[in-house]
């Protein structure tokens, strides 16, 4: 039914949608479901004025996966705050197994078996993997040492139990970050956890590394394990829940069974309005514009860095946002960041404006005009200091002059926020208070105080809600209409085919396809990657 | 009522500030109690004059703190450099005059230049690395003094180092240690350099992905230490009429703990030179009062020393919580 109703006019959806949540709203009417193992039940919370929960039900059943999807402010992260022992709600109840619980720390969550993943991980990488594993309780021997033999032991059946194929003795910071977050679960299993939340765990994984944490998480369930699996990946989302609740403005909208769910339809619930502009840069394809004439900005041969990328030539012209998209680890990153002069190419020339050019240092791609916004937002953004010295410091002697004076560096940031929108838009407040997306939108207006010959962007929409996404793509399609060369590296597809030219494919530190004057979805991207 | 949240809030924002100021108050109101002789003419220009040489050994150490790193090699730095300028004074081998002294400034500030070097390009931590340069330094002091003390030193630094040089009843020592304390606040807060220098000791990541040339800022904050190190040197050699190859090792303690009590975060960008110069006032004040007051062992008074400037870190440690909270609440 649900099915059908995603193919029928938008009109007619939205309607569906309100019957749905009548019906959804009381999922357990009629037949007699297994006990919950977690509850919530009329759940509030106010921070001062605002209200961050308003009267939520939920629902995880044992030997689940439980989708938990809403736009960023929704109140996920609030929901299970509160699970953790983070914050205590201030109306209504959470029933664990049936009992009435209120846990006034995160360490009493942890007693009762409850076990977070966040997206940043908490493991130690300069531990061994064995030691991750144990971290805590060390099994001891009779003198009172710690036994690594045990340790080593234990941990390799444990892990191997899980399905994950990792070598215990190795260093936890040598593996992929994927590899780190499977350790972390199996750790956060092997402390006894038996409902366990994975916040965005999926965000920074390869397209093969997220199969590994599905079958990893498809394990733990068989095991009766229940999994609350929060992510802005809705694919990801369908791929493995068994239930998907939405959250909307603090509020619950519906918990939907997996059965004939579709992308569409949780975007539609998850922002209530018209989703019909994104479904199609998401689902349907795009027709890229005919290829560009203009004389080409910078023109890049054969360049290569021994052990990341190998024979990458391209040409970004004035005027067009050049896409490339890749997995995790395919080299785009490492590309970046030789054109930024943050590192060295081993082979290969780059040329700016028709000059060659090998940047040795940041400082002097800057002064050549390249700008790059890398994809860590630890490696863009001061949060202890004010965001209008955030912005003003990559081009400070240029804007300001000789002298550097607060109003001055005040005015044009606050320009900048007015322009990137930054909420909220005020420029001398630190850049730490601002939630992650603001300080993406930041950290790329510190580019924009002199115009860019050549603007790279790494990831400019991660993290940011459905209409942060917008504004920022909105912004960019405004800096081509002004003739900057852009190069826009993403590894979510949407974000490449909503506004490019033209379209690369990493895969493997190589340039997999080139996409241009065609039409092109995300299926063939990925197929390429 | 909302004046006076406004007020709390503008209070612990600027805690930092406030917390080594309200220490200094506190210090000054209570020696001008308990010791009449404290606030004497007199007894304040022995203040300034205290303080003065470690001021401008503060100022350039101030700029190596806010990018995160150290200098240890300030008190031998500023030994040498006064060893150097006599030694040309008395020009057994090579006789410079009164040359002596720029070209010993010079070579503190190669020194400066190595250690920067060595520190920024090649990677040396800059603990191990000047604490190296410590050893070199010193060791470089008495083979060219000979393991002597040298007596004669330019008449230029004498009549600087005196507390008896006046210029309107304050010791010419200590205008010339607010002249550089100035400079290198104006440095700091309204060039390009200083601000690089904050961001840099912030997050040097994210200083060098803005196109900021970290390593270079690195480098010049060490040659900018040196140099006042430097000029510390040349002013101990005029105020005591001779350079001693083994004195002034407590430079480097005395200058670090003032800069640290005014403020300024050993871990980078944060605090500068207002705080730093709240600092040298604390500890000039409370070094100077404690030998003042009465009634107390004089074999005691460096252990109470220690314990009063403890108390004062604390207050800066639980003065920064509240700045932080602050922060995060707007």
């Amino acid at each position: 039914m649900l099915l059908g109703a995603a193919r029928v006019s938008l009109w007619s959806m939205t309607n569906q949608t309100t019957q749905d949540e009548e019906q959804l709203a009381q999922p357990s009417t009629g037949d007699v479901g297994p006990e919950p193992v977690l509850a919530f039940r009329g759940v509030t919370k106010r921070f001062g004025g605002a209200t961050a929960l308003d009267g939520v039900d939920f629902e995880l059943l044992p030997g689940e996966i439980h989708g938990l999807v809403g736009e960023n402010g929704a109140g996920k992260s609030t929901l299970m705050k509160i699970l953790s022992g983070v914050h205590v709600p201030d109306e209504g109840e959470m029933l664990l197994r049936g009992e009435p619980v209120r846990f006034s720390s995160p360490a009493e969550a942890k007693a009762r078996g409850i076990g977070m993943i966040y997206q940043e991980l908490s493991c130690m990488p300069a531990l061994t993997v064995a030691e991750n594993v144990f971290l805590g309780s060390q099994p001891m021997t009779r003198a009172g040492l710690i036994d690594w033999k045990r340790m080593r032991t234990e941990s390799g059946e444990h892990l191997s139990s899980l399905g994950i194929d990792v070598d215990v003795a190795s260093r936890l910071g040598a593996l992929s970050l994927g590899g780190q977050q499977l350790v972390e679960i199996a750790r956060v299993v092997f402390s006894g956890a038996s409902i366990i939340v994975l916040d965005e765990p999926t965000s920074a994984l390869s397209g093969p590394e997220a199969k590994r944490l599905f079958a990893a998480m498809a394990e733990l369930k068989a095991r009766g394990a229940s999994l609350v699996f929060i992510s802005h990946f809705l694919e990801d989302v369908i791929a493995v829940s068994d239930r998907v609740t939405v959250l909307k403005n603090s509020r619950k909208v519906a918990t939907l069974p997996n059965e004939g769910l579709t992308k569409h339809r949780l975007i539609q619930l998850m922002i209530g309005r018209d989703a019909d502009a994104l479904a199609e840069s998401y689902e349907g394809g795009v027709t890229l514009p005919p290829p560009s004439a203009a004389t080409p900005m910078l023109e890049v041969r054969g360049l290569g860095m021994t052990g990341s990328f190998s024979d990458v030539s391209f040409a970004a012209r004035p005027g067009e946002i050049l896409g490339i998209f890749g997995n995790l680890g395919a080299g785009m990153t490492e590309v970046a960041r030789v054109l930024f002069g943050r590192e060295r190419p081993t082979s290969g020339e780059m040329r700016l404006d028709g000059k060659p050019v090998a940047p040795k240092r940041t400082s002097e791609a800057k002064r050549l005009g390249i700008a790059y916004l890398s994809e860590n937002r630890r490696a863009t953004v001061f949060p202890r200091h004010e965001i209008y010295k955030n912005i003003t410091l990559a081009h400070l002697d240029q804007i300001v002059g000789g002298i550097v004076r607060k109003p001055r560096e005040v005015a044009i940031a606050a320009e900048l926020v007015q322009r990137t929108g930054v909420r909220p838009p005020r420029p001398t407040l630190a850049a730490g208070n601002l939630s992650g997306g603001n300080q993406q939108k930041v950290a790329l207006a510190k580019w924009l105080t002199v115009q860019p010959k050549v603007l790279i962007l790494n990831e400019p929409t991660r993290g940011m809600d459905v209409g942060a996404k917008r504004e920022v793509l909105d912004l960019i399609k405004a800096l081509r209409a002004e003739g900057v060369a852009i190069i826009l590296i993403s590894t979510e597809p949407e974000t490449v085919l909503a506004e490019s030219d033209r379209i690369f494919v990493m895969s493997k530190g190589r340039i997999a396809r080139e996409f241009a004057g065609e039409r092109v979805s995300k299926d063939l991207l990925m197929s390429y990657a | 009522m909302a004046q006076r949240q406004t007020a709390v809030a503008w209070a612990s924002r600027n805690a930092r500030l406030l917390a080594p100021l309200l220490t200094l108050i506190c210090m000054i109101i209570f020696f001008s109690i308990v010791t009449p002789v404290f606030r004497t003419t007199q007894n304040l220009q022995n203040v300034i004059t205290q303080i003065a040489p470690i001021a401008v050994a503060a100022t350039g150490i101030t700029f190596v703190l806010l990018c995160a790193e150290i200098d240890l090699s300030i008190a031998s730095v500023a030994t040498f450099t006064g060893v150097v300028a006599a030694w040309f004074w008395v020009g057994d081998t090579v006789a410079l005059g009164a040359w002596g002294i720029p070209v010993a400034l010079l070579v503190a500030a190669g020194i400066g230049l190595l250690n920067g070097y060595l520190v920024a390009y090649v990677g040396i931590p800059s603990f191990m690395m000047t604490l190296a340069m410590l050893t070199i330094a010193r060791g470089m002091s008495i083979f060219v003094s000979e393991g002597k003390p040298i007596f004669e030193v330019p008449p230029i630094l004498k009549s600087l180092g005196s507390v008896s040089s006046q210029f309107l009843g304050i010791p010419v020592i200590g205008l010339f240690a607010l002249g550089v304390v100035i400079l290198g606040d104006f440095v700091l807060s309204y060039t390009k350099f200083g601000r690089y220098v904050y961001m840099t000791g912030a997050n040097r990541e994210a200083a060098e992905m803005s196109g900021v040339n970290t390593r270079q800022v690195v480098m010049m904050s060490l040659v900018i230490s040196a140099i006042t190190a430097g000029l510390t040197g040349l002013l101990f050699i005029g105020r005591l009429s001779s350079a001693n190859p083994s004195a002034g090792d407590d430079i480097l303690i005395q200058t670090i703990a003032a800069v640290v009590l005014g403020g300024t975060s050993l871990f980078g960008g944060e605090g500068g030179m207002r705080n730093t110069i709240l600092g040298l006032l604390i500890y000039g004040v409370l070094s100077n009062g404690l030998n003042l007051l009465p009634n107390i062992p004089i074999t005691f008074k460096l252990a109470l020393q220690g314990i009063v400037l403890l108390a004062a870190l604390l207050l800066n440690v639980f003065a920064l919580r509240i700045e932080r909270v602050q922060t995060r609440a707007e």
